[in-house]
């Protein structure tokens, strides 16, 4: 038996920043991953926020490409739009937009990297600091005594107390099954997704996609939307649904993606070869549930905490990791390792965090999310109504005015299905955001014109009967 | 190059030596099915009514543990394999 002041249960980013955090502030820290090395059991979606860069900057400028060498900024994203037969009918390229207002979140959208080289550099972070990292070893169960966590034992029976248990493994959590916070999750709060890692020339990818590093393919037809990330020499690709929703095998809607005329066009560019298959389970909440109970913290995926709409997880980690250790350090000074006591951690997530105000709005975005890249039937009026009311106008196959007519008409045809969903969806969501200003936009002098002038807006609008017979 | 037609096994590296870590009580089974669809290295088959994991699960599982999150009766156990065995994934 070995006794420490906190043990910390997985050694991705969360767990590294509670262990780096942790042994910073003199606490006796071990931390333990199952895989040979921490990193090598995860897969990335993307990489890294700009706000890692502005939340710990001493540490982020750290991270260089001779530590990583997958690094690759996504400084433009591609949104291609395809349609149900499977044919590209938009692409949009965006880069971080004038609102943006701080760098380097005005220079990349995210820092690509793999995981299999980020965790580790973030694992010496805090072995560096003096925290104790056990790799290839499972811990299996909570050690409890009078409904408190008092430790964890290993896959060898071997035990290690501590007054502070983190839960920093992620979405199949043994901690959080074990202390009775989490059995299953509902279906509706987790997704799986499948992805391929791809092989690239990395001066291929330089000079085709040059800084164009990221790509969603916005789907129609029933195939899940999918993203596409390039890392130093290569890229993922992968799609997420939630746990009921795949009708058949997974890997089925990913080679859809794969195999689509343009996708396989990049392959050939690129000289590009599948390199590795891999899937995990990514929780996807409207709200994250209960976090803390006698003797343990969750953080990071076993809290629930990635982003309700794009469910990005690896700031929120971080900054759980923080926020937890803060706490523990607290209820080590005060001897006070109660449930009580970790309700703080909680309040201050909720309260104090980047992560309470993210899920302030949890409910709205994630049902966006719901309603449209993970609904089949709402992508299927979606994809054209997007294409054509953004690209339609480019067109010579008529005079302009008439084609303004043409594309007004064609959106309005989509409007029936479309209305409900984006009434019922964005209203809540910008409702939601704008709470606080609701007052003003909500002036009783300019409601009346609003409603009263929808309606006439929408009677404006040409249909398709209605400009046959003028052209006549 | 058609992605339907590539081994799934030969884009995966796998560390030997875990003992068993995934199994299945067939009296609590209702036979949804949901494990056999939803299993992207298809380590679930239907024999004789009956739901059963590949033998070679070990060489061949991603560990992404979605059999067990799908599994309304509870009848499919996971744990993670034993420590530095299993799923590796180089490009994560």
């Amino acid at each position: 038996m070995k006794e420490y002041d906190i043990v910390i249960v997985g050694g991705g980013p969360g767990g590294s920043m509670a262990a780096k955090v942790a042994a910073e502030k003199g606490l006796k820290t071990i931390f333990f991953e199952r895989g040979r090395k921490p990193g090598e059991k995860n897969s990335s979606g993307c990489g890294l926020g700009p706000r890692m860069w502005r939340s710990w900057p001493d540490m982020m400028k750290n991270l260089t490409e001779d530590k990583c060498p997958s690094l690759r900024a996504g400084r433009f994203a591609r949104n291609y739009l395809v349609d149900k037969k499977g044919e590209v009918s938009a692409m949009i390229l965006a880069r971080p937009t004038e609102s943006v207002t701080y760098e380097p979140a005005k220079s990349f959208i995210t820092m690509n990297c793999y995981r299999s080289e980020f965790d580790p550099w973030m694992a010496d972070l805090a072995t560096n600091a003096g925290a104790e990292l056990k790799c290839s070893l499972l811990i299996k169960g909570l050690i409890k005594e009078n409904g408190t966590v008092k430790g964890v034992v290993d896959e060898k029976g071997e035990k290690y107390m501590a007054p502070i248990v983190i839960g920093a493994d992620g979405a199949v959590s043994m901690v959080a099954k074990q202390s009775g916070l989490r059995d299953k999750w509902y279906h509706d709060h987790i997704t799986l997704v499948p992805q391929y890692d791809f092989y690239a020339p990395r001066e291929k990818i330089d000079l085709i996609m040059h800084e164009e590093a990221l790509a969603v393919w916005w789907m129609a037809g029933g195939i899940p939307s999918a993203y596409q990330v390039f890392f130093g020499d290569g890229f993922h690709v992968g799609l997420g649904n939630w746990m009921q929703s795949w009708e058949k095998n997974p890997l089925y809607y990913l080679n859809y993606v794969v195999n689509l005329k343009h996708f396989q066009r990049l392959i050939k560019m690129l000289g590009a070869k599948p390199r590795e298959v891999q899937a995990h389970l990514l929780p996807w909440m409207p709200y994250p549930e209960k976090t803390y109970a006698n003797g343990v913290m969750l953080i990071g995926d076993a809290a629930g905490f990635p982003c309700p709409l794009e469910a990005e997880g690896i700031f929120p980690a971080m900054e759980s990791a923080e926020i937890a250790v803060e706490v523990a350090a607290e209820a080590i000074a005060e001897g006070d390792y109660s449930e009580n006591k970790l309700k703080e951690y909680e309040r201050r997530w909720q309260e104090e965090s980047s992560i309470g105000t993210e899920f302030d709005a949890g409910p709205q975005l994630w049902s966006v999310w719901k309603a449209l890249p993970f609904n089949a039937k709402n992508m299927d009026w979606f994809i054209p109504m997007v294409s054509e009311a953004l690209t339609g106008i480019f067109d010579w196959s008529e005079p302009h005015k008439v084609r303004i007519r043409q594309i007004v008409a064609h959106v309005k045809k989509y409007l029936p299905q479309a209305m409900p969903t984006l009434m019922s969806e964005f209203v809540p969501l910008f409702t939601k955001a704008l709470e606080d200003d609701m007052g003003k936009l909500m002036d009783p002098s300019i409601m009346p014109t609003l409603i009263n002038l929808l309606p006439k807006l929408m009677s404006l609008m040409p249909d398709k009967k209605k400009k046959r017979r003028r052209r006549k | 190059m058609n992605i339907n037609d590539f081994d799934l096994k030969s884009i995966s590296t796998h560390i030997e030596g875990t003992g068993d870590f995934i199994s299945i009580d067939n009296d609590k089974c209702n036979l949804c099915n949901r494990c056999l669809v939803i299993c992207i290295m298809n380590l679930w088959k239907k024999r004789e009514g009956k739901i059963v994991l590949a033998e070679d699960y070990k060489q061949k599982c991603v560990e992404c543990a979605a059999c067990y999150q799908v599994c309304e009766p509870g009848a499919i156990s996971f744990q993670y394999p034993a420590g530095g065995t299993g799923v590796v994934f180089e490009q994560g």
